[in-house]
């Protein structure tokens, strides 16, 4: 009986110690389909230091996660703009240190100094990009590319074919708040009525497939089991590499821009590796290289020259200044931000 | 003075079996105390807490959270969360029927198989139980793909549009739910189906009763033991899934496992998410307690 | 009765092919040469090959396994002392309900509340330790509470079946009580306990939702990764991992058949 319990003991910090062995590790959260694998793996033949990356697909799941305990168990997550304010107010994130940084200087200067996080505190700019709606040309009906509109999704006399929406509560109601002509950031009790009701009226089309990760949604167009899909622009550009039936577009009601930054959780567990790494993403090829594989809009200056031409002058990654001004960044709502979570909650439980 | 007795054959006093009982019970009870019994308390008092502004627990004490469960949202009364607390009991209501419904002949089949060949007609029931959930729902979604005749048949007449996938719907998510559970309900079904004494399902027969009298008066009682069983591993679980009602119902048909899923994670509203248990636990208890009144005797295999 | 009405025959049947009819369409598309949608485009076992190169499923089969076999040794002996305790002992009414209660509790609570609930114990404990961060010590502990009861209550039942008698006639023959243990009771309850761990372990292959609250980055296991890959778009090299994990389930099962045939 003792010796059975000896081996069962011994086995069992051997077995232990085999999985939980740390060597220089990175352990990185981020948006899933968000980083050219090589990058990965190039950052580790340089560096020596094995990068574990961990998948979210919307800024709650990562918000839900890191107040859970992920706060002292990952060294870089990618956040959206607006959720900046909550990460800080709540201490999930840390100050940067820019002298680990060298690379900063390579940002764009719109993106060192926006609004949210002025002079880079806290947040190094990743990608940005907007959110549209990403079709099969020959398959989607009762719409017309010259003059796209929501309506196609909103309006159940112009069924496009079986669709999805997308599973971001800010992007989904700020859509919504755009067609019916309110701002995209309204939290005004009675608009967010109406767009609830909207969104309720939508989702129970019989074409509506529900709601579905920008990724997710991206994937089931491609597959055949959606004809049309509300997404974020760089994963529907990689699926119109693989099919040139498919095509993105912001139609003409509006849409959400955003921008995703780095961040170091502020219990990270490997700080000096988050700093490499991030610098090492900042770095002109690099940069270039992500942008390039993501096809997002790159915040980084220096790696303009190395970005692929075709997408420079793609409209669906670099929008013209006509598509710019119906763009709306979402913003932080402070206290209100719980009657769009109300308001989200009633979308998805109806 | 403590009173000697005789326990099991042994001489001892009370005071001595009680020393040694309680260091037989102690680890596991004190386990179950400290993983379980004791934070399902927190539970319910985190219930009574308020969602910060940004999703922390604030712990300012208010019926906000049971209100809004009965639906007093900011938005006005609407009976949102009871719906979906009604519709978790009706799926699992129906799901529990209709696996009872299928089980039944798969036992009486599998009883009269002889001997030899039982045990391959067990292990295929068995086999889908030990698989992985995830898997078996997932899979779903190949057979009620657009290119599936199902799928084409359903777009015939109309019920879904041309082109699309038979899920998310109610019917994939029964569907899901019932090849789900059906294997637990079946199992203990047959080990009590198995010892099934037949004399009195013949003697039933020679007294004139009628098929279905046969049924419910000689062959349900005998079979009740593994009936209740399998209604409670069908029915609690039932109550309270989330990856049926994900992958194959979509956002578009909440339940309540969905919607505490939801307030755990993405929603940040651990009160609200403990309020909702709190309802689903005792709506778990009610509906056990109306099955319990018609079976007694659990026996587990 | 060694014959079936037909019409008992046929739905049966019927039922069986409801049952297998999603598994076996999930094999035929593991070897299905396309990437996307479901036409046949050909046979390969090229998904497959490519399942045995993904580190991460490896990893996370091994973190099933090792979970698994680790929380069943544990949540067996805690579950069989605790069936003991419970059945060989004489408590009073007002002691036994409780138990009684306490014991059934995992199983008649829906496990969401069960992971809700280790949720909140492990944000807490986190306060006191590091040790609790989410991880595969969280995922075990978790996995341990709910296998505890099921142990005890299959023990139990054969504690009940085996009778007092026994055990009597080994006291009357001066039989102390670590010897009657080791040599009486827990030989006679054997079959027991291993149904019990083989149940146990079952459950703590399958968990998901559980697992799912109590994971951490480092301790993803199998339920895990598919259910995030499906999130993602169904890919036929998962596919292959189910079909491999449906093979690998049924060779458990029959060889656990041998085991406790005899």
């Amino acid at each position: 009986m003792r010796k059975l319990f000896f081996a069962f003991l011994a086995v069992s910090l051997i077995l232990f110690s085999t999985s939980a062995v740390l060597a220089a590790e990175l352990r990185f959260y981020n948006w899933s389909e968000y980083i050219d694998p090589e990058i990965l793996t190039d950052f580790e033949k340089e560096t020596g230091i094995k990068v574990r990356m961990d998948l979210y697909e919307s800024n709650e799941e990562m918000m839900a996660k890191l107040q859970a305990g992920g706060v002292s168990q990952y060294d870089i997550i990618v956040p959206s703009d607006y959720f900046i304010p909550s990460l800080t107010a709540l201490n999930l994130i840390q100050p940067l240190d820019h002298a680990q940084l060298p690379n900063l200087k390579n940002l764009s200067a719109m993106f060192t100094q926006a609004a949210v996080d002025p002079g880079n505190k806290y947040t190094v700019p990743y990608q940005w990009g907007t959110v549209g709606l990403m079709y099969h040309k020959d398959k989607i009906k009762n719409f017309d590319p010259k003059n796209p509109s929501w309506a196609s999704i909103f309006d159940p006399s112009q069924d496009p074919g079986p669709f999805l929406l997308i599973d971001d509560a800010r992007v989904m109601i700020g859509i919504a708040m755009k067609y019916l002509g309110y701002p995209f950031n309204s939290a005004e009790p009675k608009h967010l009525k109406e767009a609830v009701e909207l969104l309720l009226k939508t989702k129970h089309q019989k074409s509506c497939l529900g709601f579905e990760g920008g990724v997710g949604g991206k994937n089931k167009v491609v597959a055949g089991v959606a004809v049309a899909a509300v997404v974020y622009n760089g994963d529907a550009m990689r699926a119109v590499e693989e099919n040139e039936n498919i095509a993105f577009l912001v139609p003409n009601e509006g849409s959400e821009i955003w921008l995703d930054s780095m961040c170091i959780p502020a219990q990270a567990p490997n700080k000096a590796e988050a700093y490499k790494f991030i610098n090492y993403i900042l770095d002109a090829k690099v940069g270039a290289k992500l942008a390039n594989w993501n096809r997002y809009g790159s915040p980084n200056e220096a790696s303009m020259p190395y970005i692929a031409p075709e997408d420079k002058e793609d409209p669906a990654i670099y929008p013209t200044p006509e598509v710019m001004k119906r763009l709306e960044y979402s913003l932080d709502l402070g206290e209100k931000s719980r009657l769009v979570d109300e308001a989200w909650t009633m979308v998805k439980t109806r | 003075m403590s009173k000697n007795l005789v326990w099991y054959g042994e001489l001892t006093d009370p005071k001595r079996l009680t020393r040694r009982g309680l260091f037989f019970l102690s680890p596991g009870m004190l386990w179950l105390l400290a993983f379980l019994v004791v934070p399902g308390l927190i539970l319910i008092v985190v219930s009574f807490a308020t969602r910060g502004q940004y999703g922390q627990i604030q712990w300012t004490f208010t019926l906000e959270n049971l209100k809004r469960l009965m639906g007093f949202s900011l938005f006005g009364w609407s009976a949102d969360y009871l719906l979906i607390l009604w519709r978790s009991i009706v799926i699992a209501f129906v799901t529990t029927v209709v696996s009872v419904a299928l089980s039944y002949p798969l036992a009486f089949f599998i009883a009269s198989r002889p001997a030899r060949t039982r045990y391959l007609w067990l292990t295929l029931v068995i086999v889908p139980c030990w698989t992985n959930s995830v898997i078996r729902t997932y899979s779903w979604f190949l057979i009620l793909a657009p290119e599936m005749p199902f799928a084409k048949l359903a777009a015939y007449f109309g019920f879904i549009s041309a082109g699309a996938p038979l899920y998310p719907g109610m019917l994939a998510v029964y569907l899901g739910m019932i090849s789900l559970y059906l294997p637990f309900v079946a199992l203990p079904l047959y080990a009590s189906v198995e010892r099934l004494d037949w004399s009195l399902v013949e003697a039933a027969q020679d007294l004139y009763a009628s098929r279905y009298r046969v049924f419910t008066q000689a062959v349900l009682p005998q079979t009740l033991p593994g009936l209740s069983v399998g209604i409670i591993l069908t029915f609690v679980p039932a109550m309270g899934t989330f990856i049926v009602p994900d992958l194959l119902g979509g956002a578009k048909y909440m339940l309540v496992g969905n919607l505490i899923q939801q307030q755990f994670g993405s929603s940040r509203d651990w009160p609200f998410g403990a309020a909702i248990s709190l309802g689903l636990m005792l709506l778990t208890m009610v509906g056990l307690q109306v099955f319990r009144r018609r079976g007694k005797g659990m026996e587990f295999i | 009765m060694n014959r079936s009405h037909p019409f008992v025959t046929a739905v049966a049947m019927l039922t069986l092919a409801f049952l297998y009819l999603p598994m076996l369409a999930v094999a035929v598309f593991s070897v299905n040469a396309t990437r996307y949608g479901l036409t046949w485009q050909g046979f390969t076992f090229s998904w497959y090959t490519k399942l045995l190169e993904n580190d991460f499923i490896l990893e996370a089969a091994w973190n099933t396994l090792l979970l698994a076999v680790f929380s069943t040794i544990v949540a067996t002996v805690l579950g069989t002392i605790l069936a003991l305790g419970l059945t060989r002992f004489p408590w009073p009414r007002r002691l036994k309900n409780p138990f009684d209660i306490i014991l059934h509790l995992p199983v008649v609570t829906p496990d969401i509340i069960q992971a809700a609930a280790l949720v909140v114990a492990f944000s807490i404990l986190r306060f006191f330790s590091s040790i609790f961060e989410a991880g595969l010590l969280t995922m075990i502990i978790g996995h341990i509470t709910f296998q505890i009861a099921f142990v005890a209550l299959v023990v139990q039942s054969r504690l009940v079946m085996l009778g007092r008698d026994i055990e009597e006639a080994g006291r009357d023959l001066y039989a102390g009580t670590r010897y009657l243990l080791r040599r009486v009771t827990l030989p006679l309850l054997l079959p027991g306990i291993v149904a019990g761990g083989m149940l146990a372990f079952t459950l703590s292959l399958d968990d998901f939702v559980i697992s799912f609250f109590t994971a951490g980055p480092t301790s993803v296991t199998l339920p895990l990764f598919i259910y995030a890959a499906v999130r993602r778009g169904v890919t036929p090299e998962i596919h292959a991992l189910s079909t491999m994990v449906l093979l690998i389930t049924v060779i458990l099962i029959i060889s656990t058949e041998r085991l406790t045939r005899k």
